[in-house]
């Protein structure tokens, strides 16, 4: 059974995202079309300025494309009204961030279990749902503490608890591995790539960090706001120019 | 309450101790100027309502006990024994004055009563003894306290000297305290031989307050009659009315330093922390969410600080009148009740501070890295 035959967790269908300032428009996505299924590992890659970040926030509901449609499990988010947008992100989608962005006043157990309130999960039930989560990132001795007392691999493992903990179809990493050494950034991918084939999660990550296309079914190359094929070595090119 | 309102909380400590210290503050000088306000307005009519009379006759124009600028002539008592529903007639004689203690001056009302079972006397003496005799005064506690003075000590106006032989409790009318002596000793010493300032008209059972006080001022116009609650209520009123306002603007005053300062620490929280709640928004929790969020970590802040600065009242209340005897205080559950919803408002003000600041967190910043 091929990857294009399971069931589709994102699709951006012919999406443009045009920013006005005054006189001035500039379009960061153009006419993006793509189909990501379940248990899918793919690696959005690209210069600073084509249009990554843009790519991530449509693809996480947090922005709306000037035009296109964008489904989410089967939710088409730009039909949907804005005050519904919330909902989705805390169903369907997990975030994980580049600085991690776990709350600092939270243990690494507690950030985690926060994300369940949104659900309306807490106490005894989401405690436990966050043990189990810490546990199989990783995480069981330093479950209790703080952000600052954790390593920076450490911190993203904590943050891929939290993306999942609400047990959504859809992970987003933005940049994962960029804080990280090379060993790091390849045990987090390796754990992305986890969540995905072993927990049918679908993850969209964007990233500079070549090291980390070996782990990814499919490498968009997003350039000038549209997706190229483009070969190796004008990868390679582009990223350390 | 959220995990994130607990930890934050208690993540900046000096923080939400000058918050809460200031809802404190705040709720203490609202409940203690409530208590003081209670306090007040229970004294200054109660020795006006203890007194043994039912309808009060002052000189027309004279309203109330402490403008005691009435002067009656002492014949006037035959004229008013005759009108009907009228029992029993008491002369009292009542003047704000300056005495010399040891060579400072202290205010007091001076009473002159009629010592062989007339009314207006002393409520309680509670040290020493009673009626004052020839040149003998009977002086409140408060007073006491304030001039520091005691039994055996001597008061002197005019030329006059008055020993004191008791003290005396429930004559604090707060600005001045009452002062006791036998209507002849207040006629020589105040030169008001066959003078009366008040007559005090025991009614007959059964009679109308209202009717004979009517009946008085049909018999003699040139004097105002008063059943006596009225003449208490207009005697706390002389003192409330003007104290209101003033007490009324502390009191919002209070209120808006509370707010202010809860206000700011709780917005400048949020500032802070503007990232994170960025974050929070970025993975599902809504604009109302996070409102809860800064409504709970204000709340938090309020209730604390209404519990530390409704003890502190309490304490201070037990306190502060032997210090001062003018705080007379008076702590009651139902102001506390106002102080608390009171608290809570400030709470809810406070927490909308930050609003159109969480409204307009971008979730998109963070991931800008």
């Amino acid at each position: 059974m091929s990857i294009t035959a399971r069931r589709p967790v994102l699709e951006f269908d012919d999406v443009t995202k045009v920013y006005t300032t005054g006189d001035l428009s500039v379009a960061a996505l153009q006419n993006i079309s793509l189909t990501v299924a379940e248990r899918e590992v793919i690696v959005v890659m690209g210069p600073s300025g084509a249009g990554k970040t843009t790519f991530l926030t449509i693809a996480g509901a947090l922005m709306r494309p000037t035009s296109g449609r964008v489904v989410i499990s089967g939710t088409d988010v730009t039909a949907l009204d804005e005050r519904r947008l919330p909902k989705v992100r805390q169903e369907k989608i997990g975030f994980i961030f580049q600085s991690f962005n776990l709350l600092e006043a939270l243990s690494a157990l507690q950030n985690v279990e926060l994300v369940m309130e949104t659900r309306g999960v807490t106490g005894r039930g989401a405690k436990a749902r966050a043990q189990e989560l810490l546990s199989m990132v990783g995480i069981d001795r330093q479950r209790n503490n703080l952000p600052k007392q954790l390593s920076g691999g450490q911190k993203q493992r904590v943050a891929i608890a939290r993306a999942l903990a609400n047990n959504p179809d859809l992970v987003l990493a933005d940049e994962p591995t960029a804080n990280l050494d090379s060993q790091r950034g390849r045990e987090i991918m390796e754990l992305l790539r986890m969540v995905a084939k072993e927990l049918g999660k679908t993850v969209v990550a964007v990233s500079h960090d070549l090291r980390i296309r070996e782990l990814a079914d499919r490498v968009l190359w997003l350039e000038d706001g549209q997706f190229r094929d483009i070969s190796d070595e004008q990868v390679h090119k582009s990223l350390h120019d | 309450m959220s995990i994130v309102t607990r930890q934050n909380l208690l993540a900046e400590k000096t923080r939400f101790f000058i918050s809460v210290g200031g809802v404190a503050l705040s709720v203490f000088l609202i409940s203690f100027l409530l208590s003081l306000f209670r306090g007040w307005q229970l004294s200054v009519g109660r020795f006006v309502e203890k007194v043994d009379a039912d309808v009060w006759v002052a000189r027309d124009g004279t309203t109330d006990f402490l403008n005691a600028a009435s002067v009656l002539p002492g014949e006037m008592e035959a004229d008013l024994e005759a009108v009907p529903g009228v029992a029993a007639v008491d002369s009292l004689i009542v003047r704000p004055m300056n005495v010399d203690v040891e060579g400072t001056e202290q205010s007091m009302h001076l009473v002159g009563y009629e010592v062989d079972g007339g009314a207006g006397g002393p409520p309680k003496v509670t040290k020493g003894r009673g009626p004052p005799g020839p040149g003998e005064v009977i002086v409140d506690d408060a007073f006491a306290d304030k001039a520091g003075v005691g039994i055996g000590d001597a008061l002197e106006t005019g030329g006059h000297r008055l020993e004191i032989v008791g003290i005396s409790s429930g004559g604090n009318l707060i600005f001045s305290q009452t002062s006791f002596v036998s209507l002849e000793t207040a006629r020589e010493t105040l030169s008001m031989d066959g003078l009366s300032t008040f007559f005090l008209i025991h009614t007959d059972d059964g009679a109308d307050a209202e009717q004979v006080s009517a009946d008085v001022m049909a018999a003699a116009p040139i004097v105002g009659a008063f059943p006596s609650n009225q003449f208490a209520k207009a005697t706390r009123d002389r003192i409330m009315k003007n104290l209101i306002p003033i007490l009324f603007v502390i009191l919002l005053l209070a209120f808006v330093v509370g707010v202010a300062i809860t206000g700011l620490t709780i917005y400048n929280a949020t500032v802070e922390k503007q990232r994170e709640y960025g974050i929070l928004k970025a993975i599902g929790f809504t604009n109302g969410y996070l409102f809860r969020l800064v409504l709970e970590q204000s709340l938090a802040t309020g209730i604390l600080g209404f519990l530390i600065g409704g003890v502190a009242t309490v304490v201070a209340a037990q306190f502060i009148a032997d210090l001062v005897p003018q705080f007379v205080t008076l702590v009651r559950w139902q102001d506390f009740i106002f102080v608390f919803v009171a608290t809570i408002v400030m709470a809810i003000i406070a927490a909308m501070l930050p609003v159109r600041r969480l409204a307009t967190v971008d979730p998109v910043a963070v991931f800008s890295g």
